[in-house]
C-alpha cells in the first residue's frame, strides 16, 4: 500500500478548475518530485494532502487514513507524522529560529528543555543554520528562513516531508545549496517526500519519480529518465523551457529578431 | 428590475447570516478550545500584559479626562436650578453604571482588538497560520484562548481602575474647581449606588472583553487579499467590535437592571 495515495482528486476555486481527476501514489521512502507551470495546482496538491483544503471529488489517503473523512485531532495525529515546508518558510515572526524549531518539540512531546536543546541543535545543523539559534526571522535571508524552515519541519521526526517550492527566488547558489539539504535530508533520514519545485536541475538530482501538472491533470509520473525521454509535447517544451508549444494556453508575444550592430 | 432589487436583499441577508454564522461557529470553537490541553501558561501571560498592563495608561488617561468633563457639564447643568448637590451623586452613578465599563471597552476594542486582527491577519496572509495547522496545532486553541481569557478576565479589573480614576476625576472638578466640601464629595459619590451597581458594571467588561477578543481574533483570522486585507481587518475589527459593544450595553442595563 502506497504511503500517500491521491485518488481521482479534483478541486476548484469558483468556475476555475485547479486540479482534476488527478491520481498520484507515493511508496514510502520514495522521493517524488511534482513539475508543472505557475498555476497548475501543485501547492493545491499538497495543502489536500496536509488536509488544509478539502477535495471536492476523490480523496487523499495518507498511511490508508482518508485525511478528508478524519476528525481535528486523528488529524493532528497524522499531521505530526508530516512535515511541511512552506515557499515562504512561514516561520512565526515573533519567536527566535530556536522558537520556530522547538515549536512542535514543546507541544507535542513530552521531554525536557534540556533534550529540546539538543533536538534543536541537532535539526539546525542538518540545515547548516547552526548558531543561529537566538536570531528572528527578520534578520534572516530567504534562504536561511527556507532552511530553518525545514529545521522546523524535520524536528518532530515526520515519517513524510512536503516541500512547496523551496528554491523560488533563490539566486542559483542558494538553489544548488537547498537542493544539497533536500537530497541530504533524503539520504539521511529515509523520508518519503514530495517537492514541488521548478528547478529541473535539483528536480532531477531529488527525484525517484517525477510528474508533471498540466491544466490540473497529472499527465506523467515517471523515474527521472523515462520522463527526460517522454516524446510528450508539453513535457519536452517544460524541460526545454521554451515559450513556443502546447504549454501556454495563450500564445506568447513573437520572438524580436535581434538587430545585427551596423559596422 | 424587481427581480435584481430582491437578489440583492436576498444575497445580502444570506450573506450577513453567512458571516453571522462563521462568527458563531469560531467563537463556539474558541470556548470549546478553552479546557483543551496542553496549557500554555507563557502565552497567557503574554497575553495579560498586552490586553492588561500595557492598556493602564490608556484606561487611566481616558477615564480621568471623560470623568472630569462629565462632572464639568454636571456641574452647569444642576447649576440651573440650585442643585449642584446632586452632581456627585450623578457623576457616581454615571461613572460606575456607564462610562467606566464602556470607556474601558471602546478603547481597548481600539487599543487591543485591532492589535490582535492586525497579528493574526498578518499571520493568516503570510501562511504563519497554516503553518500552526500543519505543526498539528489548533490555531484556535493557540491563538484565540489566550486572547480570550487575557481580555475577559483583564477588562473587568480595567473598568475597576477606571471607576477608582472617575472618581477622582469628579473629585478634581467638583471639589477642586465647583469648591464642594470633600467630605461631603466622598459620601455623595456613593449614595445612589449599590454593591449590584459595581456588579453590573464588572459583568458588562467581562462582556466586552470577550465582544473585543472574539471580533478581533476572528476578524485577524479570516484576513485575505494581502496587505490590503491586513489593513482593513483592524479597521473593521474596531468597528464592529466598539457597535458590538454599545448593543451589547444597551441590552445589558436592560437585562441586569431588572
Amino acid at each position: 500500500m502506497a504511503l500517500i495515495d491521491v485518488v481521482n482528486l479534483s478541486k476548484a476555486f469558483g468556475p476555475k478548475v485547479v486540479l482534476s481527476n488527478v491520481n498520484l501514489q507515493v511508496e514510502e521512502g520514495e522521493s517524488l518530485v511534482v513539475l508543472g507551470g505557475s498555476g497548475t495546482g501543485k501547492t493545491v496538491l499538497l495543502r489536500n494532502i496536509m488536509g488544509l483544503l478539502t477535495p471536492d471529488a476523490g480523496h487523499v489517503a495518507v498511511e490508508g487514513k482518508i485525511i478528508a473523512q478524519l476528525t481535528r485531532e486523528e488529524l493532528f495525529k497524522v499531521r505530526q507524522s508530516i512535515g511541511m515546508c512552506f515557499q515562504m518558510a512561514a516561520l512565526f515572526d515573533s519567536m527566535t529560529v530556536f522558537e520556530n524549531v522547538a515549536f512542535g518539540l514543546r507541544r507535542h512531546l513530552e521531554i525536557t528543555e534540556n533534550e529540546v536543546q539538543t533536538r534543536v541543535e541537532e535539526c539546525l545543523s542538518m540545515v547548516g543554520m547552526k548558531g543561529t539559534e537566538a536570531l528572528k526571522p527578520a534578520e534572516l535571508s530567504g534562504g536561511m528562513k527556507r532552511r530553518v524552515g525545514f529545521a522546523r519541519a524535520i524536528a518532530l521526526k515526520p515519517k513524510i516531508l512536503l516541500f512547496d517550492e523551496p528554491t523560488t527566488g533563490l539566486d542559483p547558489v542558494m538553489t544548488d545549496v537547498i537542493g544539497r539539504i533536500i537530497l541530504d535530508l533524503k539520504h539521511e533520514l529515509g523520508i518519503t517526500s514530495i517537492t514541488i519545485t521548478h528547478d529541473l536541475k535539483s528536480a532531477f538530482a531529488i527525484a525517484d519519480r517525477i510528474a508533471l501538472l498540466f491544466r490540473g491533470e497529472c499527465i506523467a509520473c515517471q523515474p527521472p529518465e523515462e520522463f527526460k525521454a517522454n516524446p510528450n509535447p508539453v513535457i519536452q517544451q517544460f524541460l526545454r523551457g521554451d515559450a513556443d508549444g502546447p504549454f501556454l494556453q495563450d500564445p506568447p508575444p513573437p520572438k524580436r529578431k535581434v538587430k545585427e550592430a551596423h559596422a | 428590475m424587481v427581480l435584481t432589487f430582491f437578489d440583492t436583499i436576498g444575497s445580502g441577508i444570506l450573506h450577513a447570516l453567512d458571516t453571522a454564522g462563521d462568527f458563531a461557529v469560531l467563537s463556539g470553537r474558541a470556548f470549546a478550545a478553552i479546557f483543551k490541553r496542553p496549557f500554555d501558561g507563557a502565552n497567557l501571560m503574554r497575553q495579560f500584559q498586552a490586553v492588561g498592563v500595557n492598556s493602564i495608561p490608556v484606561v487611566v488617561l481616558t477615564g480621568l479626562a471623560v470623568s472630569m468633563v462629565f462632572a464639568v457639564q454636571l456641574a452647569f447643568g444642576f447649576r440651573q436650578f440650585q442643585a449642584e448637590g446632586l452632581a456627585s451623586q450623578v457623576e457616581g452613578l454615571a461613572v460606575v453604571r456607564e462610562l467606566a465599563p464602556v470607556i474601558t471597552g471602546l478603547m481597548l476594542s481600539g487599543r487591543v482588538g485591532s492589535a490582535m486582527a492586525a497579528e493574526l491577519g498578518t499571520m493568516q496572509v503570510t501562511e504563519q497560520i497554516d503553518a500552526l495547522e500543519c505543526l498539528a496545532t489548533d490555531p484556535i486553541h493557540y491563538l484565540f484562548v489566550p486572547r480570550l481569557l487575557a481580555s475577559a478576565i483583564v477588562l473587568p479589573l480595567l473598568t475597576a481602575i477606571a471607576i477608582y480614576v472617575g472618581y477622582w476625576g469628579g473629585y478634581l472638578i467638583l471639589v477642586g474647581v465647583e469648591g464642594q466640601s470633600a467630605f461631603v464629595f466622598s459620601g455623595e459619590f456613593y449614595k445612589l449606588l449599590a454593591f449590584r451597581d459595581v456588579r453590573i458594571a464588572l459583568t458588562k467588561a467581562f462582556v466586552f472583553g470577550m465582544i473585543i477578543a472574539l471580533v478581533g481574533c476572528w476578524k485577524g483570522y479570516r484576513t485575505q487579499g494581502g496587505a490590503e486585507g491586513v489593513g482593513n481587518a483592524p479597521t473593521s475589527s474596531v468597528v464592529t467590535s466598539s457597535l458590538w459593544i454599545l448593543i451589547a450595553d444597551f441590552f445589558l442595563t436592560k437585562l441586569l437592571l431588572v
